[in-house]
């Protein structure tokens, strides 16, 4: 084998390898949300947000981080398109979310800070919801 | 013969002394820069607020976008 060839080889295996993990990350988001929600780790809040309850491991902080960076910037940009603050869009979304993605058993956070667990009953919304 | 070189070597290690002296001085103004570098660096990238002061009919206007926003985006929402 000549280094040609070991380098042809080298630079197929890192395209395997990154094709790999772009494709494990790809899965990884499909879901995200969702699934720090059902980890009990991980609550919606008032803001628009995921918070984390409690301490939780960095590697569930950083996949919180992850996808509250991307919320931010979908707010944003709606926020931009319909002349609103982006704290508005934030909160509407978040009456929103507590209305229908917060499950029995899972964490949210209301406008008074505390991390609540649901029960059976809905979760209590800010008057603001409507 | 041995004076001439003395004499030389004096002011060389004046100047180092100085020269320290002068490194010395600078040492807290470094150290203060790094400190404000640490603490402008943010831990996390979003602040959460809680205090949301916000009008009904705002959330009312914006509730359809929003709807279709999470709609399209399960993985972030």
């Amino acid at each position: 084998m000549n280094r040609r060839t070991k380098t042809v080889l080298a630079a197929a295996l890192a395209g395997v390898l990154l094709v790999g993990t772009a494709g494990a990350a790809f899965a990884f988001q499909a879901d995200a949300a969702a699934s720090l929600r059902a980890s009990g780790q991980v609550g919606e809040q008032a803001d628009g947000y995921l918070g984390v309850v409690g301490s939780a491991p960095a590697g569930v902080r950083a996949q919180v981080d992850s996808v509250n960076i991307k919320r931010r910037a979908y707010y944003t940009d709606l926020a931009a398109k319909r002349g609103a603050k982006i704290e508005e869009v934030a909160a509407t979304t978040a009456c929103e979310l507590l209305r229908t993605k917060v499950a029995p058993g899972q964490f949210y956070r209301g406008t008074d800070g505390t991390w609540q667990k649901r029960d059976g009953s809905p979760v209590p919304l800010p008057a603001y919801c409507g | 013969m041995t004076s001439p070189i003395l004499t030389r070597l004096r002011p060389s290690a004046t100047q180092g002394a100085m020269r320290r002296a002068k490194l010395l001085l600078l040492a807290p103004a470094l150290v203060s820069t790094a400190g404000c570098v640490q603490v402008s660096a943010p831990d996390k990238p979003i602040e959460i607020n809680l205090n949301i002061n916000i009008r009904q009919e705002v959330v009312v206007r914006l509730q359809e976008d929003v709807r279709d926003l999470i709609e399209k985006n399960p993985g972030v929402f």
